[in-house]
C-alpha cells in the first residue's frame, strides 16, 4: 500500500546520535533542490551509504533532469549503515528520502543505479527497509514503480523479479518519458499490470515481467527471455542513445555535500563511449557511439559550476578523457583561467603512451603522486587477444617519459584469466613490470634513495554480458591461486609490489554476471543470511553467500566458469547495447586467433552495429591522434 | 579581487597586515550531527563561492586562512558560531556578510560580520566563555533531580568520564561557572550552563548533564537538545562581546 507522503525527520533525529558518520543522514546540502512540490514524485537510490553514493554523474543527471520538469519532483536516497538500519528497524521508522525525509514507499517511482553486480543485496535491503515488496509480483497496486538502470543493467536478470521496469542505456531522456507515462497511467485509473505494459512501449524500457524464460537446447541452462504469449512487447529491447552530448547541461553535478565524500571534486563529464575496443570491456562495449562534447563548452561551464560550487578540484571524467579530440585545448584552457586561483584539475585514468605522460604532466602541477598505467596483460600476444592497442614500445616510452617528467611511483594494473592464458603471460607480468623498475633505475638511479618503485595490482578477468568475452569461463578459483604463486615467485626485485583482488568476491561477481533470471533465488537468499555491503572488503560474507548457494543448489564456481557455447542464446540477449552479437562473435574469433581490432574514431567504421541499429554517430570535434 | 598565488613568499602580506573579517553564523539543529572538519570544509566552500578576495596560505598546502571557533559538541546547534576570514583587501563589512549568505546553506547562516584588530588570538583560545541551553527528558528526570545530581558531582569538584576508551577528566571548578534549571511545559527540563574553557578543559554540556542523572541513579536521559546561545572572551574578570569593544591594545601574542 502507498505510505503517505510526510516529513519524518523528526523520528529519525533522535536515532542519528550514536551512529557512524551521522552527517550521511543530513541534506538540506548546497544545491539540493529543496522544492519537492511534486505533484509526481520520484526518489532515485544509490542503494550504498551516501559518500559512495553521492558522487555518482548518472544520479546526479536524471535528478537534474526531473527536477527540471515543471510538475515533476527528485529527491535522492542513500542506503543508511548497518547501524541506523538496525535502529530504524527497532523503531519502526522506514527509509526516507533526503529531501523531504518522506517514506520511499510514498513515492510515485523509486530508480535505482545499479553501478556493479555487488550492489544486488543492498537494492534488497533498501526495498526491505522501505517497506516495501520485494519482488514486482507481490506489490499492491499503488505501491511505488520501481525503475532500474545503469552500467549493469546490462545483465539485470537476476534482480529482473524486483524491478517493474529496467531503463537501458543513456537515462536523460528516457527517464523523463518513463515518469510521463507512470503519471498518465495513474490518473487515467490504469491498473499496475496495464502501467507495466503502457512502460514496455517507452523505447529503451525493459519490463520483465511481461517475458517468460525458455530453457531448451538452444539456450544456456539460464534460458533465455521471450515475450509473454500475447504480450505486445519488442523481442529485443535497444538501449537510448543521445546523439549529441553538447545539446545536455554539461554540468549535473550541483549538490556540494557537507560531508567528505569519496570523489570529494566537482565532475564534469567530457565525453561518453570509448571505441577503443577493449575485449573485456563492458562500458566500452555498451556506451558507444562516443560522442565528446565541445572543449569550449567543457572549459567555460567548468569553470563557472567550480565558483558556484566552491570545490577547489575539478575532474574530467569519462572512459578515457585522454582520448578526447581536444584534450589539450580543453586542459591548457583550464591551466589559463584557473592558474590563479588554487584549483586542480583531475583526470581519471591516461592512456598508456607519451600523449598520456604528457596530459598526466599538464595537470599534476607540481605533484608527483603515483601514475597509474593498465597495461592489462604482460605480453604482447596476450594483449593482441584483448585488443589492448598498445605495443611493449608504447609501455617502455610512456615509464621512460614519466620518470623524465619526474615521477618515481608506477602502478600498473594487470588482469589474470584472460582468455587463453598461459604461464608464460603470468611470468609476462613480472618482467614488465622488471622493465618498467629498470627504466626508473636507468633514469633516476640505482640506490633506494632514488624512490623508484612499481607496484603491480592484479584482478581476475569476470567476463560480462555484452563482450566479446561474453562466452568465456571465468579462471577456476584454484587455478587462480596457482598463477598468483606463480607470480609472486617470479618476482624477484623489492621495490615491485604485487597486490590480489580478493579471489572470492571475484567469484561471486562473475556468478551474478552470468546468471540468469534464476539466480534472483540466490540473490534473495544471500540477503536473507545477512550479505549486505558485498563491495566492502570489510562487509563481504564469502561463507553466507557460499551457504546461500547450497541451499538453492547453486555451485558458484560452475556457474562462473562455465563456458557458454558460441551458438547459444544468452540470458541478456533480450536487451541490447545496439552492438550486434556477430560483431561480438567476430571480435571472439579475432581475440582467440590473437588479430586486432582498430578504434574506429581514429580509423574507419569496424561495423559494431551500434550507428545504424540506434540511428546515431561518433561525434568528435577535432582529430584523434 | 586577485590573490596573491603568482608572487614570491617573501612579497606576500604578513598574516597581520591581513583584513581581518569576523564571521558570526548559526549551526541549525539539523546540521547539529555534522563535525567540525566537514563544518571546516563546508564554510571553506560557502567563502569560495562567495568570491571574496580570500588569502590562501603560504604552507605547502595552501589553505584558506580561516579560523574557527572551539567545535561544538557533535548533536549541538548553536546560534553563535564565528570564524574570522583573512582578506586581501577589505571589502565592507555588509557588503561581505551579503556575499557570504548568498552562497551558504541556511543552515549555517551568517548573521552578522565586522573587521577585528589583526593582532587578536586565535579564535579558539580567546572564546574561553560560553553559555548553553540544554533540553532533556527521560525516566525520573525532574529540575529537582537534576540539580541533586549536578551538586553531587560539584562536590567532588571534578568530573571523570569516558571518551572512546579513554578516560578524561575535567575540573568543574574551573569549567562549570554557573547553572540554572527550570521545568519545561512538555514535562521536560530545561538546563542554563555557563562554562570556562582553557589550557585544554572543555566541559560538554551532554556529559555532564548524563553524569549529574546517571550519579543520583536515573538512565542517561532519552533526548537531550543542547544549544550554544553565547560566546565570549573573560579577562581580567570582565567579558568581551565577540565583536568587541576591544581594549586599545593587545598584550597578548599575535596569532
Ligand atoms: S558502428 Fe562503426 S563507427 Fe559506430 S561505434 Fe560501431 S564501429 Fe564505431
Amino acid at each position: 500500500m502507498r505510505a503517505k507522503r510526510e516529513n519524518l525527520f523528526d523520528r529519525l533525529e533522535p536515532l542519528l546520535a550514536d551512529v557512524e558518520h551521522p552527517a550521511r543522514y543530513l541534506d538540506h546540502e548546497w544545491g539540493a533542490c529543496e522544492e519537492q512540490d511534486g505533484p509526481f514524485h520520484l526518489c532515485m537510490v544509490y542503494a550504498d551509504v551516501y559518500e559512495v553514493g553521492q558522487p555518482n554523474l548518472g544520479v546526479a543527471i536524471l535528478y537534474d533532469r526531473i527536477n527540471a520538469q515543471p510538475d515533476m519532483s527528485c529527491e535522492r536516497c542513500y542506503l543508511p549503515w548497518k547501524d541506523l538500519s538496525a535502529k530504524m528497524r527497532e523503531a519502526g521508522v522506514p527509509l526516507l528520502s533526503l529531501e523531504g525525509a518522506a517514506p520511499l514507499a510514498s513515492f510515485d517511482a523509486i530508480g535505482f543505479t545499479l553501478a556493479h553486480e555487488l550492489i544486488a543485496t543492498n537494492v534488497l535491503e533498501t526495498l526491505d527497509l522501505a517497506g516495501i515488496a520485494i519482488s514486482s509480483d507481490e506489490r499492491d497496486e499503488d505501491d511505488p514503480i520501481i525503475l532500474a538502470g545503469g552500467p549493469s543493467a546490462w545483465n539485470c536478470e537476476p534482480l529482473a523479479p524486483v524491478f517493474d521496469a529496467v531503463l537501458l542505456g543513456d537515462g536523460e531522456e528516457s527517464i523523463v518519458e518513463v515518469c510521463a507515462c507512470i503519471r498518465d497511467a495513474r490518473s487515467e485509473g490504469l491498473s499496475r499490470a496495464d502501467i507495466l505494459r503502457r512502460l514496455a512501449g517507452v523505447p529503451g524500457t525493459y519490463v520483465p515481467s511481461l517475458y517468460d524464460v525458455v530453457v531448451d537446447e538452444t539456450s544456456t541452462r539460464w534460458g533465455y527471455a521471450v515475450p509473454r504469449v500475447g504480450e505486445e512487447v519488442p523481442e529485443v529491447v535497444l538501449k537510448r542513445a543521445i546523439g549529441d552530448l553538447s545539446k545536455t547541461p554539461a554540468v549535473a553535478q550541483k549538490i556540494v555535500p557537507y560531508m567528505g565524500i569519496v570523489q570529494d571534486r566537482l565532475s564534469l563529464e567530457v565525453l561518453r563511449g570509448c571505441a577503443r575496443g577493449c575485449r573485456f570491456c563492458q562500458a566500452g562495449m555498451t556506451y558507444r557511439p562516443v560522442r565528446e562534447r565541445p572543449a569550449d563548452q567543457i572549459v567555460s561551464c567548468g569553470v563557472e559550476a567550480l565558483l558556484a560550487s566552491g570545490h577547489n578540484e575539478i575532474s574530467l571524467s569519462s572512459l578515457s578523457t585522454t582520448d578526447h579530440s581536444q584534450c589539450e585545448k580543453m586542459l591548457s584552457g583550464f591551466n589559463e583561467e584557473l592558474a590563479e586561483k588554487g584549483i586542480r584539475v583531475s583526470i581519471p585514468s591516461q592512456r598508456l603512451d607519451s600523449f598520456g605522460v604528457d596530459m598526466a604532466a599538464a595537470v599534476a602541477g607540481g605533484r608527483r603522486g603515483g601514475l597509474t598505467f593498465a597495461p592489462e596483460a604482460g605480453t604482447q600476444r596476450l594483449r593482441d587477444v584483448i585488443n589492448k592497442n598498445v605495443s611493449e614500445e608504447d609501455i617502455e616510452r610512456a615509464a621512460r617519459n614519466a620518470y623524465e617528467a619526474g615521477w618515481r611511483r608506477m602502478k600498473l594494473y594487470f588482469m589474470m584469466g584472460l582468455p587463453t592464458e598461459t604461464d608464460e603471460d603470468v611470468i609476462g607480468i613480472a618482467r614488465l613490470a622488471e622493465r618498467v623498475l629498470e627504466i626508473g633505475r636507468e633514469v633516476v638511479g640505482k640506490g633506494r634513495k632514488s624512490g623508484v618503485s612499481v607496484s603491480i595490482s592484479v584482478a581476475v578477468l569476470v567476463p560480462k554480458a555484452h563482450t566479446p568475452f561474453q562466452w568465456a569461463p571465468q579462471l577456476d578459483p584454484d587455478e587462480v591461486k596457482r598463477r598468483q604463486q606463480l607470480l609472486l615467485h617470479e618476482v624477484r626485485d623489492r621495490a615491485i609490489r604485487i597486490s590480489y583482488h580478493d579471489a572470492d568476491v571475484s567469484l561471486v561477481e562473475g556468478a551474478l554476471s552470468k546468471m540468469g533470471r534464476g539466480g534472483f533465488e540466490l540473490i534473495r537468499a544471500a540477503w536473507e543470511k545477512g550479505c549486505r555491503f558485498d563491495a566492502w572488503t570489510s562487509e563481504f560474507r564469502f561463507d553466507l553467500w557460499c551457504e546461500a548457494a547450497r541451499e538453492c543448489g547453486v555451485d558458484l564456481v560452475a556457474t562462473a566458469c562455465e563456458e557458454y557455447p558460441l551458438s547459444a542464446r544468452l540470458p541478456w540477449d533480450h536487451t541490447s547495447p545496439g552492438v550486434s552479437k556477430g560483431y561480438l562473435q567476430r571480435e571472439w574469433l579475432r581475440a582467440v586467433e590473437g588479430v586486432t581490432t582498430p578504434d574506429c574514431t581514429r580509423s574507419s567504421c569496424t561495423g559494431c552495429g551500434v550507428c545504424s541499429t540506434l540511428g546515431v554517430h561518433n561525434v568528435i570535434w577535432g582529430v584523434r591522434g | 579581487m586577485t590573490q596573491p598565488f603568482s608572487a614570491r613568499p617573501q612579497d606576500l602580506p604578513t598574516k597581520a597586515e591581513l583584513a581581518r573579517l569576523r564571521v558570526e553564523y548559526v549551526k541549525d539543529s539539523r546540521l547539529s550531527y555534522l563535525g567540525h572538519l566537514d563544518l571546516i570544509a563546508t564554510i571553506e566552500r560557502c567563502v569560495r563561492r562567495s568570491r571574496l578576495p580570500f588569502s590562501i596560505g603560504n604552507g605547502f598546502a595552501r589553505r584558506m586562512r580561516l579560523q574557527f571557533s572551539g567545535a561544538l559538541p557533535v548533536g549541538a546547534s548553536s546560534c553563535c558560531e564565528y570564524f574570522d576570514l583573512r582578506l586581501t583587501e577589505p571589502v565592507d563589512a555588509k557588503v561581505a556578510l551579503d556575499a557570504l549568505r548568498a552562497a551558504t546553506p541556511r543552515a549555517l547562516a551568517p548573521t552578522s560580520a565586522s573587521y577585528v584588530p589583526g593582532t587578536l588570538p586565535a579564535l579558539e583560545a580567546w572564546l574561553n566563555r560560553a553559555t548553553w541551553c540544554v533540553d532533556l527528558s527521560g525516566a525520573g528526570i525532574s529540575p529537582a533531580s537534576v540539580i541533586e545530581g549536578i551538586e553531587s558531582l560539584r562536590a567532588d569538584g571534578k568530573l571523570t568520564y569516558l571518551r572512546g576508551d579513554k578516560e578524561k577528566t575535567v575540573s568543574l571548578e574551573q569549567c562549570l561557572v554557573d547553572y540554572s534549571v527550570e521545568a519545561k511545559p512538555d514535562g521536560g527540563v530545561a538546563v542554563g550552563l555557563e562554562t570556562r574553557s582553557g589550557n585544554g578543559a572543555f566541559l560538554r554540556p551532554g556529559i555532564l548533564l548524563s553524569a549529574a542523572v546517571e550519579r543520583i541513579g536515573l538512565e542517561a536521559p532519552s533526548v537531550m537538545r543542547t544549544r550554544r546561545t553565547f560566546q565570549l572572551h573573560e579577562e581580567d574578570g570582565r567579558l568581551v562581546e565577540p565583536f568587541g569593544p576591544f581594549a586599545e591594545s593587545h598584550q597578548t601574542p599575535v596569532s
